[in-house]
């Protein structure tokens, strides 16, 4: 969801920060074990980081803003399960009440060891592309008044702003198709350097800047 | 907890039982293996965290040559120092300067150079972060005891792709007799956000 | 506050919107009372509808988003009434557990007939302007990108975008003063027709137009260099 609460750019009304000292890494167990699955989760499940981004965003919008940050995971990864057909939810119900239920071994995991070399490696989403660079560094570039009802990832205070590239990031894949399971789709990507009184008007600070990763199709030079 | 109506009985309310059937039945069903599960985790409580950043920043302050190879290439460098993985595959190092004061955050979910920092702390995932860094970044740096000169350039990076940003932070002035081990302890989590800045 | 989650214009992740066939004017009693305890109490609160809506704007979002439209109001008023010193937390405590508290009649209500007066007139919130129009109907103009912390009636999706004068309503009580009670400071009221394609991108219907009541404050001569 492009227009969704996820995209908190320059919202106000969320109040001062919560600064704690000392804070563990997991709160509870079940937030350590909603990370751990998680991430032992992509493959079999067969999902990427932009489709589960997608389906967070699409969490209600006041839901998103009720619970937790491991809360909106665990719901992800919830349907997720569901949905892929990988575990009923009458099951779950079954289990969560402590019922002991059988049930068939369907595959094999990815061990530990599996586990720890797919952190330790990562997947980039850096990919070769032949088309030459449409933006040079230096160039005044637009950032398009877009509102798909898909996954995007320029964020709405951005929209129909003009910045600056100031790097070139060569291709990457493309969130809005990858969401989708529609491909890679890679597009080059620029980072573009924005003034905040281009952002939010003219009582910003003149020197303050934000810099936004973009990908090509949401750029037009600026004319 | 509030979630979406389904027509069907509601999940339990109590995250602990329902994260435990979820493991459980993932575990039976041969898609999860549950000690790789503790690995993940016991990755990120035990071994990775903002320990290994600051490694890299206190590097940097003390070797020019890695410091040019940090703010070339910064996956590169810091797998010099054995940090890589999931999250840091494009790394970025942005230097504070004189002129700059660089913050990062992810307005739009939780984007973290994790193998360098670890996983974020809950103000960074938290929606007043989200919302404040872009729009008023100067008031959060106040909020964090940071004060940035009105004629100095906040420049805050939103992390939108899939590009992981690292900031270097100034190296405090009276520090040059001081080891690298030594330099490593001044360079705090939050110093390598932007919210904060090298302890003195 | 302005950039909160009430400003939704252009927002996704709402889904359908949930019609009632036969919908009562009221779906609870106690919603019927709340509507007539906010029109009956306002002189006594000495409040005015900018203030009322800006209470509601800082509402922390979750709770925004998870209350019913008069959950919120009654809240409101409540909390209001609380302020004013027109109830006291004990009393309402008393109340919730069923005891009775002692009639003070510390004011003079406004009783049916004066109520329903004040129905039938209304209220104007037109003033008179001496400064002549910034713009006239057919200018082109723009919206002010502005992000101020206080109220204001200028919806996020709007700021930037560049539209057509159609309308000139003279002067009109300013939201973004009267909110905080630092005068009605009346300024000229335009409406302005935008083209969904600018407000939205290339994807909207080019036929499409969304047009906006919008105060001279909020509007900006078109500049030449965009």
């Amino acid at each position: 969801m492009t227009n969704s609460v996820h995209d908190m750019g320059g919202m106000h009304g969320f109040g001062a920060l919560t600064h704690y000292d000392n804070e563990p890494v997991f709160e509870s167990d079940w937030q350590r074990k909603t990370f751990g699955l998680m991430m032992a989760s992509l493959g079999p499940f067969q999902v990427n980081l932009d489709n589960v981004r997608s389906r967070m965003e699409s969490i209600s919008p006041t839901t998103y803003l009720s619970v937790g940050y491991y809360d909106k995971w665990f719901l992800t990864l919830e349907d997720l399960a569901i949905e892929k057909g990988l575990v009923s939810r009458e099951d779950l119900a079954a289990l969560a009440a402590g019922k002991d239920i059988s049930l068939t071994r369907d595959v094999d995991p990815i061990p530990a060891d599996g586990m720890l070399a797919f952190l330790a490696t990562g997947a980039t989403a850096a990919r070769p592309i032949d088309t030459p660079a449409r933006f040079a560094v230096g160039d005044q570039v637009r950032a398009k008044t877009l509102n798909p009802s898909g996954h995007t990832r320029l964020p709405r205070y951005a929209r129909g702003k003009v910045g600056t590239v100031i790097a070139d990031l060569g291709g990457q894949i493309y969130p809005d198709s990858n969401a989708t399971f529609s491909g890679e789709g890679p597009e080059r990507a620029f980072t573009v350097k924005f003034k905040a009184t281009e952002l939010w008007g003219s009582e910003a600070n003149a020197k303050d800047t934000v810099c936004i990763d973009l990908w090509d199709p949401y750029l037009e030079p600026a004319t | 907890m509030p979630h979406d109506s389904h027509d069907h009985t509601d999940p339990p309310s109590d995250l602990t039982l329902r994260v435990k059937a979820l493991e459980t039945a993932l575990t039976r069903k041969g898609y999860v293996d549950p000690a790789a599960v503790d690995a993940v985790v016991d990755t990120f409580e035990t071994k990775v965290g903002p320990r290994n950043g600051a490694a890299v920043v206190a590097k940097a302050w003390t070797d020019p040559d890695f410091k040019q190879r940090l703010l070339d290439d910064a996956s590169a460098a810091c797998a010099e120092l054995g940090f890589s993985g999931q999250q840091g595959e494009q790394l970025k190092a942005v230097e504070n300067t004189d002129d700059v004061h660089n913050i990062v955050v992810c307005t739009l979910c939780s984007c973290y150079p994790w193998p360098v920092l670890g996983l974020p702390p809950s103000w960074y995932k938290s929606h007043a972060y989200r919302s404040r860094a872009v729009i008023e970044p100067r008031a959060v740096l106040e909020e964090f005891g940071v004060s940035i000169p009105e004629d100095k350039e906040v420049r805050v990076w939103d992390s939108t792709a899939e590009l992981r940003y690292l900031v270097l932070p100034e190296r405090p002035d009276g520090t040059d007799d001081l080891s690298e081990d030594a330099l490593a302890e001044l360079v705090t989590r939050d110093s390598m956000i932007g919210t904060g800045v090298a302890k003195k | 506050m302005t950039n909160s989650v009430h400003d939704m214009g252009g927002m996704h992740g709402f889904g359908p919107i949930p019609r009632e066939d036969n919908e009562p004017i009221f779906h609870e009693e106690w919603e019927g009372r709340v509507l007539g305890l906010m029109m009956t109490t306002g002189a006594h609160l000495k409040s005015n509808i900018d203030n009322t809506r800006s209470q509601s704007e800082m509402l922390p979002p979750a709770t925004y988003l998870s209350l019913a439209y008069y959950e919120r109001w009654f809240l409101r008023l409540e909390r209001v009434c609380k302020q004013k010193g027109l109830v006291s937390e004990r009393d309402l405590a008393a109340l919730w557990a069923g005891h009775d508290i002692p009639e003070t009649l510390e004011a003079e209500p406004i009783g049916p007939d004066d109520m329903r007066r004040i129905f039938a007139k209304g209220r104007s919130y037109t003033r008179q302007l001496d400064a002549s129009p910034l713009f006239a109907v057919g200018d082109t103009v723009r919206a002010k990108n502005i992000n101020p912390k206080g109220h204001t009636r200028l919806p996020r999706y709007a700021r930037g975008k560049v539209g057509v004068v159609t309308a000139e309503h003279g002067g009109q009580i300013f939201p973004d003063t009267n909110a905080t009670f630092s005068g009605e400071g009346p300024e000229r009221l335009y409406t302005v027709r935008f083209r969904a394609t600018d407000l939205w991108g290339s994807d909207a219907n080019t036929k499409d137009t969304v047009c906006i009541d919008l105060w001279e404050p909020y509007l900006e001569t078109i500049r030449a260099d965009r």
